[in-house]
């Protein structure tokens, strides 16, 4: 059950967003698409993590080494709309790629199933802090857009640049452990949880500016 | 210490770090949006700088069209006013011996008219020589019938090779024979123009492979600038003065030199490195094309691959120096 603020915020956020995202789907463009998918597979992974893993595993740390490839391989679709240049296609493939060797490798020797994978965590989260700087330095680099305030795209890159920069942070206090800590605060995790929120908050924001701008695209189309 | 000191000292730390991060990245996002906002002032300016390029490129590019149609329709003119000089001096060539058979024919028919009235009268000794007269007659018509028939052969021969296909060529016969076409060219257009022709070939010359076509272009337009420069002296000079063309060509083992001189009033210093640019002419308007020097150039130094110059003394004349390969 929902106990917390902080859960409370997440939960209602990530579902909340996921489901009036759904309606949006037939109407905007290819990059949304994908983030709609992306956030109905966070929604199923987290509700299955909340409430099947228990009763079917004995943690459900194992949710996560699954869902975090697969959120990183929907991400990588994303951006690969988003930065619209064939010359990073390879790279993109390649990122993709690694995460998931690496996600098996350390699942292997290092964080077993019933471990959270935070070393994925992190190193997702750097590969995504670079692709967010990549998109921002594309979007600089050809400035087609009028006002970026107005753009779903600057929304979802910014939301992905402080979210996972935190994430380094939080993920980073928690495996390094650098003061030994047997209890890491649980004010990381809150902040943690609330900026989550957050960032499918403004996700669900930027499908809204995406929408709208399919929206004014199609009638510019017919007028 | 107890477990509880270090967790509160850590959130501390956690809770700096997270402020300073998050400070760093909004700072980031901030500078990003206000750069972005130039960059995009000037891609805009930098769009309708191109846009503007794209259009005066667009404009360059039509006048280019216009250009090399008008380029195309002076060098047919060109053509046509060589054409004009060739076909001139071609029909003073043909006269000379059509006037002879002409004449001669006309002799005979007196002649036959005569014989038969000295047949009436039985006079058969002035028969017999009136009719070698006839048979003389007869010979001399077929010789300058055979030379009307060697002209047009000539002529023939020179526009039958495909364009641009190398032949070996005489130099000195096709240097000779456009220098006469060109003269009785100018000569029929002006009755009054008259010029001595003086022509020093060189016998040790063979033949070399060259394009006939473009090469009697080249002579065509040499010699009647020549005609040109000699007779505009005379026009404007004492009487005394005696236009002269000279045609000098000379064997070198390697080369072979033509030399096309003038004694008309020479090209001023101050023009003459522009007088191969296409267009100049010092000709009045309708009268030159400013082609005909341009072209010759590259016929000689690009599809033969020799050399074209000129020296010129003011009041003096020009001398037009050729150079072809023999290879």
């Amino acid at each position: 059950m929902l106990v917390d603020f902080p859960h409370g915020f997440y939960y209602l956020s990530l579902l909340g967003s996921s489901f009036i995202s759904i309606f949006l789907y037939r109407n905007v463009d290819k990059p949304f698409q994908w983030l709609i998918i992306l956030m109905l597979v966070t929604s199923i992974s987290e509700i299955i993590a909340k409430y099947l893993a228990f009763e079917l595993f004995e943690s459900n740390n194992i949710v996560y080494h699954f869902f975090t490839p697969l959120e990183f391989s929907i991400y990588c679709i994303i951006y690969y709309f988003f930065i619209r240049t064939t010359k990073y296609n390879t790279y993109f493939i390649l990122l993709s790629a690694s995460l998931i060797i690496f996600e098996i490798i350390n699942t292997i020797f290092f964080q077993s199933f019933s471990v959270s994978n935070t070393n994925t965590l992190i190193i997702e989260s750097v590969f995504l802090v670079t692709l967010s700087l990549l998109l921002f330095y594309q979007l600089k680099e050809e400035p087609l857009y009028d006002n970026l305030l107005h753009e779903g795209v600057f929304w979802f890159n910014s939301a992905i640049l402080i979210y996972y920069c935190f994430n380094i942070l939080v993920w980073g206090f928690h495996n390094l452990r650098v003061y030994e800590l047997t209890n890491p605060p649980k004010l990381m995790y809150d902040i943690n949880l609330i900026l989550s929120g957050f960032l499918y908050l403004i996700f669900l924001f930027s499908i809204c500016l995406g929408y709208k701008k399919f929206q004014l695209h199609l009638t510019n189309r017919y007028v | 210490m107890s477990d509880s000191t270090i967790n509160s000292g850590n959130v501390i730390v956690f809770v700096i770090a997270g402020l300073v991060v998050i400070s760093l990245l909004f700072g980031f996002i901030v500078f990003f949006l206000i750069s972005y906002r130039q960059k995009k002032k000037d891609f805009v300016l930098m769009q309708l700088q191109k846009n503007e390029i794209e259009s005066q490129k667009k404009t360059v590019e039509k006048t280019l069209e216009e250009l090399a149609s008008a380029q195309n329709q002076l060098i047919q003119s060109e053509k046509m006013a060589s054409l004009g000089v060739l076909i001139a001096g071609i029909s003073h060539e043909l006269q000379n011996p059509l006037n002879f058979v002409n004449n001669f024919s006309e002799i005979n028919k007196e002649l036959i008219e005569e014989a038969i009235s000295r047949l009436q009268n039985k006079e058969y000794e002035a028969v017999v020589e009136l009719l070698q007269d006839i048979l003389d007659n007869d010979a001399r018509i077929h010789s300058h019938g055979k030379r009307a028939d060697s002209i047009i052969k000539g002529m023939l021969n020179h526009s039958r090779n495909n364009p641009g296909e190398k032949t070996l060529t005489d130099i000195n016969a096709l240097a000779e024979e456009f220098l006469r076409l060109s003269y009785h060219g100018y000569r029929a257009r002006d009755k009054q123009f008259n010029s001595i022709l003086d022509v020093k070939l060189d016998p040790t010359i063979e033949k070399i492979p060259t394009i006939p076509q473009d090469l009697s272009r080249v002579f065509l337009n040499l010699f009647t600038n020549a005609c040109y420069a000699v007779n505009e002296k005379k026009l404007n000079s004492e009487p005394g003065f005696k236009p002269k063309i000279t045609l000098e060509t000379i064997n070198h083992p390697n080369t072979i030199e033509i030399h096309i001189q003038d004694n008309g009033n020479g090209i001023p210093e101050a023009i003459i490195s522009k007088i191969f640019q296409p267009f100049f002419t010092t000709k009045p308007t309708g009268q030159g094309t400013g082609l005909g020097l341009s072209l010759s150039y590259d016929i000689i130094k690009n599809t033969h691959g020799g050399e074209i110059s000129v020296t010129s003394k003011m009041n003096e004349g020009t001398t037009f120096t050729i150079i072809l390969n023999k290879k």
